[in-house]
């Protein structure tokens, strides 16, 4: 190892340390004593996490509460920045929430950081086209049951018990804190980008059966079936074709591919 | 001739430009009137898509553009990351910037980022590394880049140049051009308690080919290089000697945090056209 290397590492560790030490290459002067000097970088490595952090987690600040500050220390502590793009430095949240202690006694932590990192990766994905009711209504009567409906690729998947959504809708719009509400069986939301807008939603069962259905690539005719496990007799088709207008209004749908005739 | 070799000649004049920020947007859009270019953060940028990219191109549309990175990490030790520069060119080729620049420093080795610009100490050793890396850089994304000195507070037992030896050293053998932001000369000046003036006077003027423009705050017993503040008097003093000695070098009103509204910065940057102006004519 370099002189350069190793005093790179020393004076890293030295930044990044709970306890304030000096490396041995650092000297002070009239100024300022080198340990003065230190604490610039050492004070800026923590506010300047603290912060980008902060910005990327609206559901999480609002539901961890006077907790949150201390939370963002002790992840910049366990999980050190690796990318580039500070903003980037969330990327470990969720699953550091979820086996760290306290946090991991309270699950919903984890899951308001889910939604909040699948908003945020939302936002710059890349751009996908989205058919439009015309391409829906070009497709020949005869293609329908072999036709697959493909999501868009960035479009994400959170299981939740908990309704931390409420606490990132509140967050966005500077409303009043909800009430934390727990249950059982958890609830299909899904986040995906309609143009330029990061959306998320919940889904009932039924919809969430076929849109994942769709998202695995099962042709219209399976979506059919399913459709048919989850409406009262005689209604699944319409059902169907209302959710299927809902998503490509929403942007849900990003491509058609026929099937084989 | 290697590639670098073939963009040899220096980019061009650009003016009197701002930092482009996200608060900005719109107003810069509507009222670009007074900023003749503007600097972009590379890192932001450099991602798939979505909203940044589309305001970019239009930005793009309206403004010349310069690229500016934080995360080069040109002094590191670590190799240099082979993604990053492959992101850095894409964004390059695709905004087609008047030039990229980037910090003399390094911000993280063993695969972690400290985001923020760890000053080097000027030796022999760290001026042969961050040459090697120079050329490297200049090669893959095949132009000349900038390198900018950074505010520093820390000092090395083992130093054995003057920052702003070190510098021009950098930019003689790897052949590269400086971005010289006045006020990180100021607080570093008065942080190790060098003369600015000389700082300047050692830097190659042929190599200067932008200046960053910026405030800092009075720490405990530092100054620290905050970008949160209007330019004080005395960066402006430095700045007109800068002028003196550069000539015609684009400038740029950098300002990263409190920031205030657009009208304020580019009334800043009218006070550096009336202040420069007047100079590179009476030396015209």
């Amino acid at each position: 190892m370099s002189s350069l290397q190793s005093m790179q590492l020393r004076l890293q560790q030295a930044v990044m340390a709970a306890a304030a030490s000096s490396p041995p290459e650092l000297v002070g002067d009239g100024i300022a004593d080198a340990k003065t000097r230190l604490a610039i970088y050492r004070h800026g490595y923590r506010a300047r996490l603290r912060e980008a952090l902060a910005g990327e987690f609206p559901a999480l600040a609002s539901l961890a509460g006077r907790r949150f500050p201390s939370l963002l220390d002790r992840y910049a502590e366990a999980c050190p920045s690796e990318h580039y793009n500070l903003r980037w430095h969330g990327a470990g949240m969720a699953a550091f929430l979820r086996y760290a202690l306290p946090w991991r006694e309270r699950p919903a932590f984890a899951e308001a950081a889910e939604l909040d990192w699948a908003i945020s990766t939302c936002f710059d994905a890349a751009d996908e086209p989205a058919i439009d009711a015309e391409a829906l209504a070009a497709i020949a009567p005869d293609a329908w049951a072999g036709l697959r409906l493909a999501p868009p690729q960035h479009l994400q998947w959170l299981a939740l018990h908990s309704n931390v959504d409420a606490f990132r809708s509140a967050a966005d719009s500077a409303a009043s804190r909800p009430h934390l509400r727990r249950r059982a069986q958890p609830r299909q939301l899904i986040v995906w980008r309609q143009g330029l807008t990061v959306r998320y939603r919940a889904l009932e069962p039924m919809e969430s059966a076929l849109l994942a259905a769709a998202a695995r690539g099962e042709p219209f005719a399976t979506l059919c079936e399913i459709a048919a496990g989850h409406a009262p007799p005689g209604q699944a088709v319409a059902r169907l074709a209302v959710l299927l207008r809902g998503w490509v209004d929403a942007g849900l749908i990003g491509a058609l591919q026929p099937g084989e005739t | 001739m290697n590639a670098v070799d073939q963009h040899r000649d220096r980019p061009p004049y650009l003016g009197y430009g701002l930092g482009l920020r996200v608060e900005h947007y719109q107003e810069l859009l509507d009222h670009p009137h007074g900023v003749d270019w503007l600097e972009i953060v590379s890192e932001n940028y450099m991602v798939p898509g979505g909203l940044p990219l589309v305001w970019l191109e239009r930005f793009r549309a309206r403004f010349p553009l310069v690229m500016h990175g934080v995360s080069l990490s040109i002094g590191g030790t670590d190799p240099l990351d082979d993604g990053y520069l492959a992101r850095l060119d894409a964004l390059a080729r695709r905004i087609e910037p008047a030039w990229v620049s980037d910090h003399l420093c390094w911000t993280g080795v063993q695969g972690v980022n400290l985001h923020d610009l760890m000053p080097l100490p000027y030796t022999e050793e760290a001026l042969d590394h961050v040459v090697a890396r120079v050329r490297q850089v200049q090669d893959r994304l095949r132009r000349r880049i900038l390198l900018e000195n950074v505010s520093s507070y820390l000092r090395f037992a083992d130093a054995q140049l003057e920052e702003w030896e070190f510098l021009a050293a950098v930019a003689e053998r790897a052949d590269c051009l400086l971005l010289l932001d006045i006020n990180n000369v100021y607080v570093s000046a008065r942080n190790h308690g060098f003369d600015p003036l000389r700082y300047l006077d050692g830097v190659p003027v042929q190599r200067v080919q932008q200046f960053h423009l910026a405030g800092h705050e009075q720490g405990e017993a530092l100054l620290v290089d905050t970008h949160d503040a209007p330019v004080p008097s005395p960066v402006w003093a430095l700045y007109e000697a800068a002028v003196r000695r550069f000539g015609a070098v684009s400038t740029m009103i950098e300002r990263d945090d409190h920031m205030p509204p657009l009208r304020e910065l580019v009334a800043e940057l009218d006070d550096a056209r009336r202040l420069a102006e007047p100079l590179l004519r009476a030396a015209a």
